[in-house]
């Protein structure tokens, strides 16, 4: 892991989609810094720019103006080769739809990102992941015989293997039912308090983000706000109030 | 509320020219192939004694072998495309349409599809149904004072003949498509993995048998018999059979033999996922498994025996010439339809697997590998398809060496069936590339606007 303090950077980002005439501004300048070991949750209504956010900084989208550093590094310019490569062994991703490849085990689905980067995986570090995200004895199952929420642990589990600077999460709870959300959340919670991972979560669930240490409130491309150690009601009263936060701003 | 359905499947096929596609070239060609041999049916009806029986088996032998094969393609490219819209199927359901009506918008596709194509198919069939009894003519097989006489009828009958055969098609795979309950998600598990239904395993147990069965027939009886071409008779389509046979059974056999190969895939990432990918999901790549066997089956088989037939009877009988002949546009005609069917069906497993190659991309797979896990999938399949496939040739070419005295090893033409294998195996490998490079471009650009979903 890189020792750099600051796990993630964005510096002035932008994104706009189309051309001149019919452009929608997606990210009209984004300045956030997210420290090591820290668990941030952006939120925001829908079409804020939660999405392209993190498409950009995990060098999915390129942005059009501004600088994204991870674990320190300028990595705006890479091209795609380099930043493939950023995907696979510094970011960690956890999606909605949790994404598992459905032909590979769960152990395989782990080692995934190991293997594309022409390793063979650790078997004992995948063996030890399983077991931290409860699935020890569900190694060889298939992710189409495993519960949604077991499937987002492997998903966890696999966004850990290479110990990246971030963990990027996109409405990681979102396809799941509140139960089983809070078991997620905890374990993210847990990838932080003791693995000391960095979470970046974007999400729309006040009970979602009360986990996190920090929520960001994006609006309309812009940081409308944020809010330190928050619960879930104070966040749901802010939600309800995001307009209030763009003219204090 | 018929009428809004027709006016979906409208709407829905002007936004798919993809998949339409390959619905429409299979029932093109089928229609091109059978209307052709079809006029020669029917100008036999205008002529008398042996040119008439010479054109009437013309029609009937090719035209039937056809019909199979156009009813085999046209049957695995409408199934492919109407599982691909599993999903979207289940969207219209749940937010009301009746499965009766969702079977409805599949079946008014299909037919809008096979209407047209059929139509120009049966035009193109009128100009080469022409050129193929001018052939036949020059070739000496009929005697010039024949005169063609082929038209509409015949080439109507063939069009309906395939437009009753997609027809059928359609509707056993929007059955399938409607089977299970209405949901928005597809249940990419256990739908896909289904098991092979018991009538499947028989009908693909029953063709292999019967591919044997003439096959020491050939050996026992038919050899012995005072005209040479009895053996070829009885063994001539043994390699077709079990090739089929084996076809119908490809998700098991491909589900069996995939894990050696996993040993040839080597180390790579791309080999990796594509061992597992054929064996765990053998029923997604079965349909491109299915013609490589029958293309291998067939191709092997057929013109082993050809040469087998020609080395053995220099002199030939009356016969020789016509039946040779035969032989080879029959083998033509299968080899045409299943490399049309490998790239067709190659085309549709990489649209389907669209949103998974893309996730495999986001989690850091580079576009070449994406890539090269898709032509090694092909790799794998193409190996075990050749193996399968000239495994089945030999009951063909097996028993008519022993019929025509050359033992069990057939004493020329050895250099055929790797040149076939080797052919066959490029095939598979670039329609893979084919099929795949769109998708790989698309990674290789940066993400357009769609977030990380």
């Amino acid at each position: 892991m890189n020792p750099h303090e600051t796990a993630l950077e964005v510096q002035g980002l932008t994104r706009t989609y189309g051309t001149d005439g019919a452009a929608v501004v997606a990210l009209a300048g984004i300045d956030l810094t997210f420290a090591r070991s820290t668990f941030t949750a952006v939120m925001g209504p829908s079409g804020s720019g939660k999405s392209t956010f993190l498409s950009c900084a995990a060098g999915l989208d390129r942005p059009t103006s501004g600088r994204v550093l991870v674990g320190g590094e300028d990595v705006t310019d890479w091209d795609e080769d380099r930043r493939t490569r950023l995907r696979r062994e510094r970011i960690g991703f956890v999606f909605q739809g949790f994404h598992l490849m459905p032909y590979l085990s769960a152990s395989q689905n782990v080692g995934l990102p190991t293997r594309l980067a022409g390793k063979r995986p650790d078997r004992k570090r995948v063996g030890a992941l399983l077991e931290r995200v409860g699935l020890a004895d569900r190694a060889h199952h298939l992710p189409d015989s495993l519960s949604g929420g077991q499937q987002q642990r492997v998903a966890i589990a696999r966004a850990l293997v290479t110990q990246p600077d971030v963990l990027l999460a996109d409405e990681p709870t979102g396809a799941l039912d509140s139960a089983t959300a809070r078991q997620i959340l905890a374990l993210l919670r847990d990838c932080v308090d003791n693995l000391g991972q960095t979470v970046v979560m974007v999400t729309h669930d006040p009970v979602a983000a009360s986990y996190a240490d920090e929520v960001v409130y994006l609006v309309d491309g812009r940081v409308a706000g944020r809010m330190v150690h928050p619960t879930a009601d104070a966040v749901a009263a802010q939600m309800t109030h995001l307009d209030d936060l763009v003219v204090a701003s | 509320m018929t009428g809004s359905i027709t006016g979906l499947a409208w709407r829905s096929l002007r936004r798919r020219p993809a998949a339409a596609t390959a619905t429409f070239l299979a029932v093109l060609l089928g229609t091109v192939l059978i209307g052709s041999f079809a006029t020669l049916t029917e100008t036999s009806f205008a002529t008398s004694g042996d040119d008439a029986g010479t054109l009437v088996i013309f029609g009937a032998v090719v035209g039937g072998w056809g019909a199979a094969i156009v009813l085999f393609s046209v049957a695995s490219t409408v199934g492919i495309t109407a599982t691909q819209r599993a999903s979207e199927i289940g969207l219209i359901r749940t937010i009301g349409a009746t499965p009766r009506q969702a079977r409805r918008l599949i079946n008014r596709e299909v037919a809008a599809i096979a209407v047209v194509a059929a139509a120009f198919g049966g035009g193109i069939a009128l100009v080469t149904g022409r050129l193929l009894f001018s052939v036949i003519r020059s070739g000496g097989l009929v005697s010039d004072s024949v005169e063609y006489d082929g038209g509409p009828a015949s080439v109507g009958v063939a069009a309906l003949v395939v437009l009753v055969v997609s027809a059928i098609a359609s509707r056993v795979a929007a059955r399938r498509a409607t089977s299970g309950p209405a949901g928005v998600l597809a249940r990419s598990g256990a739908s896909e993995r289904g098991r092979m239904r018991w009538w499947r395993v028989a009908i693909g147990l029953a063709l292999v048998g019967y591919g044997i069965a003439m096959a020491v027939i050939t050996v026992t009886v038919t050899a012995h018999d005072d005209d040479p071409y009895a053996a070829m008779s009885t063994s001539g389509s043994s390699s077709i059979l079990v090739g089929v046979g084996l076809a119908v059974l490809a998700p098991v056999l491909l589900r069996w033999c995939a894990a050696p190969f996993r040993l040839l895939t080597g180390r790579g990432a791309s080999g990796h996922l594509a061992s597992y990918n054929t064996a765990r999901r053998a029923h997604l790549l079965s349909g491109v498994l299915a013609p490589v066997i029958v293309l291998t089956a067939a191709a092997i088989g057929t013109l082993m025996l050809v040469s087998i037939d020609t080395r053995t009877l220099p002199e030939g009988t009356p016969d020789s010439d016509t039946i040779n002949l035969l032989n080879n546009v029959v083998v033509g005609m299968i080899s045409l339809f299943a490399a049309i069917m490998v790239i067709n069906a190659f085309v549709a497993v990489i649209a389907h697997r669209r949103a998974e190659l893309e996730r495999l991309h986001r989690l850091g797979a580079t576009p070449g590998q994406v890539g090269s896990s898709v032509v090694a999938e092909a790799a794998i399949v193409a190996a075990v398809g050749v193996v399968l496939g000239a495994l089945a040739s030999t009951a063909s070419f097996v028993p008519f060496a022993i019929a025509r005295d050359e033992g069990v090893v057939p004493d020329g033409a050895l250099w055929l069936p790797p040149t076939i294998a080797v052919a066959v195996v490029a095939l598979t490998l670039a329609s893979a590339r084919f099929a795949v490079r769109p998708t790989v471009r698309g990674l290789a650009r940066p993400m357009a606007a769609g977030g990380v979903r």
